[in-house]
């Protein structure tokens, strides 16, 4: 199976361009997610390379083949591309059984009708609804329907499997098990798959890369992993998990090291960098709940660490730990801890290599921003 | 990439299958799909557009247009005012319409707020009632008026004896307005009634939670909210009263007053030598007049649609209590339905059975079949019956196709020209029927090498002309069914490798079949009402129900007019019952 390329993928609806320039490759038997927001463009990206829409301009090539490309103005139809796609609703058409949706594709592709039998058998035995053949989607669960589409999907053995959101729909303990049993399945098949969510435990739990997106921009392309531990951008660090931000310039930078003042109070801390990092430059320091401590005297600290003096102003017990609400100036900043002891003015420590440093960015949005207003 | 390379792998893979995506061939570079994408809208433009370009040029011509050595001239404007006396005649037609609109409105919009939002009795009754229209040409409302209301009318020749005069003259243009606003106010109702059943009701919920009476809520909330759907309906009636014929010919002609419809019918038909310069001059007015007030609908629908809130979950209104009103409000449309439809229709249905109808001797006495004789012993009758179902039948086979291919052209393509294809559906609805058929018969008349013979005067002729006219009302209970089919369902057969025209037929098809037939119900009452076209377009072997009962009644053989209308809406009310048990019977299997 091959590798799907996209280079400069551009569209826009009416002047308004809801996807920039995007290039990305997709490996032989990877599982590929686009993660984002709705209205990041991760379903337009995924409605182009299904051919389902034209590209204004830019490329998409499977192996040799090139499904669209504005160099030689060719497109690929949708129904010439052989991909396979599970939709959300995953449209499986009413009128037909089981047995007939799946035997569409099949009979379009002029398959013999006795290997069509075994191929339908096999596909719905793999999707452990082999009993039901015979039935129409309406008498199917919305689990069962899901598994239906997918069946529907690799029936003919496509090149590249296309998922938009196909667990959306279920409710929440039978998707837990339903992305263990997805990922397997995929494994199993070594099938390229490109899978779009917005649902970012869904994306780092099934992964193998994540594409993040947003506003039509694709924001990191990494695996699951380094999404998570070492974001690209404060937006990456506020979409995947929960961060902390707090602004700041930096006042003196040298290799490795920037020292910065931060806004709220005027003090001094040093964040690690893995680039430059200009004198004088607006920046924003990003740190996760669950990888700061929190306690009433900062005993804990280890060199290097930041050090801040915050207020405790609210504790709220969430099952596995205790979540803190830090009042740091106007800021209030979340903690995550395993006691919920600590009270009144307290230190919180921010390891070194938990904070991180991005470019000025504007993360929280206005909602939020008036909710927090709100509770000082 | 520019290089070709081995893409073979090394054999140690598991030997997946290959089964390729299909290829379509593709006929001069283009796909089959988008054959059928040029076809529709050519097909489109062809019949919306015969009609109206010839009237166009014919406008400007001063000699008739299939005539040698015509020249370019705007003198039949000029004419148009000053000889033919048009300006009167859209000083009447202005009247007519805004009067007629002004009276629609007046019973429609308080009759649908009072049924949909409070709990008076027989609400439902008065729903389904409202629905008579859909039987009922306002060709046989006319006819039924006067047989009861008119200078010798049942009713009057009673009232007259009882006061001693008849305090009403149908025969003038308050008399037309009234039983035209009667024959218009269901089409206004239904539009106010379904804006009123999608508004939200949580809205008057809200009102009444801070403390609204019924009647406060009546005009703080109702009422404001109604002011979209209200004016759309009136551009709707005014526009529909502009370009009707049927009232205007039964009461105006008679007397001398003449409105656009009347004035084409009479120049192009009743005079000997018609002048076509006048003729496509009025026409273009018209033409011109119409298509302006849909554009407006248009438009206003379309923001009208931002103002009704709908929502996904249905909120059961609670109904408002109108105390003692709530009787008053019965009485009134009560009036309504009987006097304004219920009488005059039974009248005319009396009347068929009967040779002498008046209040001064015993109906009863004179029962005869002898109206229902006449019309079974003449061929020429009994054709105009069969040319009506055969048009309807055939044309309502034809037109439903033709509009499921549209709609979903329109609503489920990629074709670059979709929405010109909606356009072009929905344009006929500015198209006076009368127009309709005046442009097809010079459009005809243009066809090269003789053609003219093989369909002009012929029943295909009318099939045309009555299929325009029923294409846009096909095409709007098409269009809602596509849209309601969701469009992933289309995607996931694309993906999976079918082409557009595979999609269409192994899905789509199949899945609109219901509301295919629900449009060919549609269709087929419609053409089998309609008669305007025809009139142009007829010939001696084409008559159709509706210009042999106007031939008939010109002849003053009022009692055979009756005895066709009554043919006409039993036929109508057997069709739609048969075709509702079959559907029934359908949807239960």
């Amino acid at each position: 199976m091959p590798d799907v390329v996209v280079t400069n993928l551009r569209k826009e609806y009416g002047g308004n361009t809801v996807l920039h320039e995007v290039s990305f490759t997709i490996k032989d038997g990877e599982f590929f997610t686009l993660l984002g927001p709705s209205g990041c463009g991760k379903s337009t990206t995924l409605g182009l390379i299904a051919g389902l829409d034209k590209p204004t301009s830019g490329s998409i090539e499977v192996g040799d083949v090139v499904f669209v490309s504005d160099r030689n103005r060719k497109f690929v139809p949708p129904e010439e591309r052989n991909l396979g796609m599970v939709f959300q609703s995953y449209a499986l058409w009413p009128h037909m059984t089981l047995s007939q949706n799946l035997a569409m594709a099949l009979n379009i592709r002029k398959v013999p009708k006795v290997e069509q039998q075994r191929l339908i058998y096999d596909a719905l035995d793999k999707v452990g609804l082999a009993h039901l053949i015979k039935r129409y989607p309406h008498q199917l669960s919305g689990g069962q329907q899901q598994r239906v589409a997918l069946a529907r999907a690799l029936v003919y053995s496509p090149k590249v499997l296309l998922l938009d959101e196909p667990l959306s729909n279920l409710d929440a303990k039978l998707r837990e098990q339903s992305r263990v049993w997805l990922k397997r399945l995929q494994a199993d098949l070594g099938i390229t798959t490109v899978y779009v969510t917005h649902d970012q435990e869904e994306a780092l739990a099934m992964s193998d890369r994540i594409a993040v997106m947003s506003n039509g921009h694709m924001l990191q392309v990494a695996s699951p992993n380094e999404i998570y531990e070492r974001p690209a951008t404060a937006e990456v660090a506020a979409f995947i998990g929960r961060s902390n931000f707090l602004d700041g310039t930096v006042v003196s930078a040298s290799a490795g090291t920037a020292t910065v003042r931060l806004e709220e109070r005027g003090e001094i801390i040093n964040v690690a960098v893995s680039g430059d990092a200009a004198t004088g430059e607006a920046v924003t320091v990003a740190f996760r709940p669950e990888k700061i401590h929190l306690s009433q005297t900062g005993g804990s600290a280890t060199p290097g660490s930041i050090v801040l003096d915050v207020d405790v102003i609210g504790t709220s017990y969430v099952g596995s730990r205790y979540e803190y609400d830090l009042k740091y100036g106007d800021r209030i900043i979340i903690a995550e801890s395993t006691t919920g002891t600590v009270e009144g003015a307290a230190k919180l420590v921010i390891p070194a290599d938990a904070a991180r440093l991005y470019p000025r960015a504007d993360v929280v949005s206005q909602d939020a921003a008036e909710l927090m207003a709100v509770t000082r | 990439m520019s290089t070709l390379t081995d893409t073979k792998k090394p054999a140690d893979r598991p030997p997946t299958p290959d089964y390729p995506a299909p290829r379509y061939r593709r006929f001069l570079g283009v796909d089959r799909s988008n054959w059928i994408f040029w076809a529709t809208i050519v097909i489109l433009a062809v019949l919306v557009l015969a009609p109206v370009i010839p009237t166009l040029y014919q406008s400007i011509l001063d000699k008739p247009l299939y005539d040698q050595g015509g020249n370019f001239t705007l003198e039949n404007y000029g004419r148009l005012f000053t000889e033919a006396n048009f300006g009167q005649v859209a000083l009447n037609t202005l009247m007519f319409a805004l009067l007629t609109t002004v009276l629609a409105i007046a019973i429609a919009v308080p009759m649908a707020i009072v049924v949909v939002r409070t709990n008076i009795p027989g609400r439902r009754v008065f729903g389904v009632a409202m629905q008579w229209p859909f039987f009922i040409s306002s060709l046989i409302l006319g006819f039924g008026w006067i047989t009861m209301y008119g200078p010798a009318g049942f009713i009057s020749v009673e009232i007259r004896r009882i006061l001693g005069f008849l305090p009403w003259d149908l025969y003038t243009i308050p008399g037309m307005a009234i039983t035209e606003a009667v024959a218009l106010a269901p089409i206004a109702y239904v539009f106010c009634a379904n804006a009123l059943r999608n508004s939200d009701a949580s809205l008057e919920g809200a009102a009444q939670t801070v403390g609204a009476g019924p009647f406060r809520i009546l005009r703080s909330v109702i009422i404001p909210m109604m002011r979209p759907p209200v004016v759309y309906s009136s551009l709707l009636v005014f526009s529909m009263s502009l370009e009707t014929l049927s009232i205007p010919l039964l009461y105006g002609q008679p007397v001398g007053i003449n409105v656009f419809a009347t004035f084409l019918y009479n120049n192009g038909l009743q005079s000997i030598d018609p002048d076509y310069g006048i003729l496509g001059a009025a026409s273009t007015i018209i033409l011109a007049a119409t298509v302006a007030l849909v554009a407006v609908q248009a438009k206003l629908l379309k923001d009208a649609k931002r103002f009704v809130s709908v929502r996904g979950k249905a909120t059961r209104p609670r109904l408002l209590d109108l105390g003692w009103l709530k009787w008053v409000s019965v009485v009134a449309i009560g009036f309504y339905v009987i006097f304004g439809a219920l009488i005059p229709i039974l009248g005319l249905v009396f009347r068929s059975f009967t040779k002498i109808f008046t209040p001064l001797q015993n109906p009863l006495l004179s029962i005869t079949m002898n109206n229902y004789a006449t019309i079974f012993q003449y061929p020429v009758y009994v054709q105009s019956i069969r040319n009506s179902l055969i048009v309807a039948g055939v044309g309502a086979i034809l037109v439903s196709v033709l509009a499921t291919v549209a709609v979903v052209v329109a609503r489920r393509s990629s074709f670059r020209y979709r929405r010109l294809i909606e356009y072009l559906a929905l344009a006929p609805n500015a198209m006076p029927g009368l127009i309709i058929g005046i442009g097809l018969f010079y459009a005809f008349a243009l066809i090269p090498f003789g053609g003219a013979s093989f369909i002009q005067g012929t029943i295909w002729a009318i099939i045309i002309g009555f299929g325009i006219r029923a294409l846009p009302s096909a095409y709007g209970s098409l269009s809602p069914a596509v849209m309601q089919i969701g469009e992933e369902l289309d995607q996931a057969m694309r993906v999976t490798g079918a082409d557009w025209l595979r999609t269409f037929l192994r899905m789509l098809a199949k899945l609109l079949t219901p509301a295919f037939g629900a449009a060919i119900v549609l269709t087929f009452v419609i053409m089998l009402k309609e008669y305007s076209p025809a009139i142009f377009l007829g010939s001696a072997d084409t008559n159709v129900i509706g210009t042999t009962m106007l031939e008939l009644w010109v002849q003053g053989n009022t009692g055979s007019v009756a005895a066709l209308a009554t043919l006409q809406i039993t036929i109508t009310a057997v069709f739609v019952g048969v075709a509702g048990l079959l559907m029934r019977g359908k949807k239960d299997a």
